[in-house]
């Protein structure tokens, strides 16, 4: 059994953890079959990676809680963001009210003239 | 998405930043993509942010022998049973913080969210070919981690 050294030893435990995901395909996935099966210690390394897999998507299949802290926060800025787009538009709503009156107040609106279609 | 990413202690900041983010952005968001990649990006996002410090810190060297996990007590027969075990959950969760957080993140947007690499991309905003390279060099850590936890856990056990 020849050792592998350095980067070496990072593309064939990549390798060998990609062909455990089932993500090779053809050529390489034959290649890494063939290395799995002459050698022992791939064959301890593809386990590994299989089991560690396994794990994984136990963990992720769990349900996350949020905790309540957060949950609680959420629902505060909801209520807060809801208040503060119905402060504006009242506000809004007011600013604008008071212009007209200022505007009618001061006769600062151009008097329109209104045509109802009678001709000159 | 943040527990697994940043583990519990920091998950909670990162979830809170991660609401604040969403309400500030919501009108920004364009449809362009579909929600969930866009909720996951910024998840994604502010839990790397947070560990932008850390980055390269704590990877695991690679010794030389191949890093290998020792056999559940249930044997592989009942893996479910041996993967649920709380030590086994504890190590995954302690190996995943010496997992580079880019690795890390693409780690678990494949192995735990069963995203394509594709989405992967989309959401890292990285080309398909370095989504697919960090997901393969996070596995690898992981597992360089993860067997360095299992080794650690049988010493003391076998230490009494």
């Amino acid at each position: 059994m020849t050792p592998v050294a350095g980067v070496d030893r990072w593309e064939v435990l990549e390798k060998i953890g990609a062909y455990a995901a089932g993500e090779l395909e053809g050529e390489d996935a034959r290649e890494a079959e063939q290395q799995i099966f002459d050698r022992p210690d791939y064959r301890r390394l593809a386990e590994s990676y299989a089991r560690m897999l396994v794990m994984l998507s136990t963990l992720a299949s769990e349900e996350v809680e949020a905790p309540e802290v957060v949950i609680s926060y959420a629902i505060r800025r909801a209520y807060v963001s809801a208040f503060l787009r119905q402060a504006e538009t009242f506000i809004g709503a007011l600013g604008r009210s008071y212009l007209d009156a200022l505007i009618y107040y001061f006769g600062l609106r151009p008097v329109r003239r209104e045509s109802y279609g009678g001709g000159t | 998405m943040a527990l697994r990413i940043l583990g519990k202690d920091d998950a909670q900041d990162a979830s809170q930043e991660v609401w604040v983010r969403v309400w500030k952005n919501i009108r920004n968001f364009r449809g362009e993509s579909a929600f969930t990649t866009w909720l996951y990006r910024i998840t994604v996002n502010t839990c790397l942010s947070l560990r932008q410090k850390e980055a390269r810190r704590d990877e695991r060297e690679l010794r030389d022998e191949m890093p290998y996990l020792s056999e559940p007590t249930g044997g592989d027969a009942d893996p479910e049973a041996a993967a649920l075990n709380a030590e086994r959950r504890e190590q995954i969760e302690a190996a995943l913080v010496h997992v580079r957080a880019e690795h890390r993140a693409a780690l678990v947007l494949r192995h735990m969210e069963g995203l394509s690499y594709a989405e992967i991309a989309d959401v890292l905003q990285v080309p398909d070919g370095t989504a697919k390279g960090w997901v393969s060099r996070g596995r690898a850590a992981m597992l360089v981690a993860l067997a360095e936890q299992n080794g650690l856990h049988r010493k003391r056990e076998a230490g009494g």
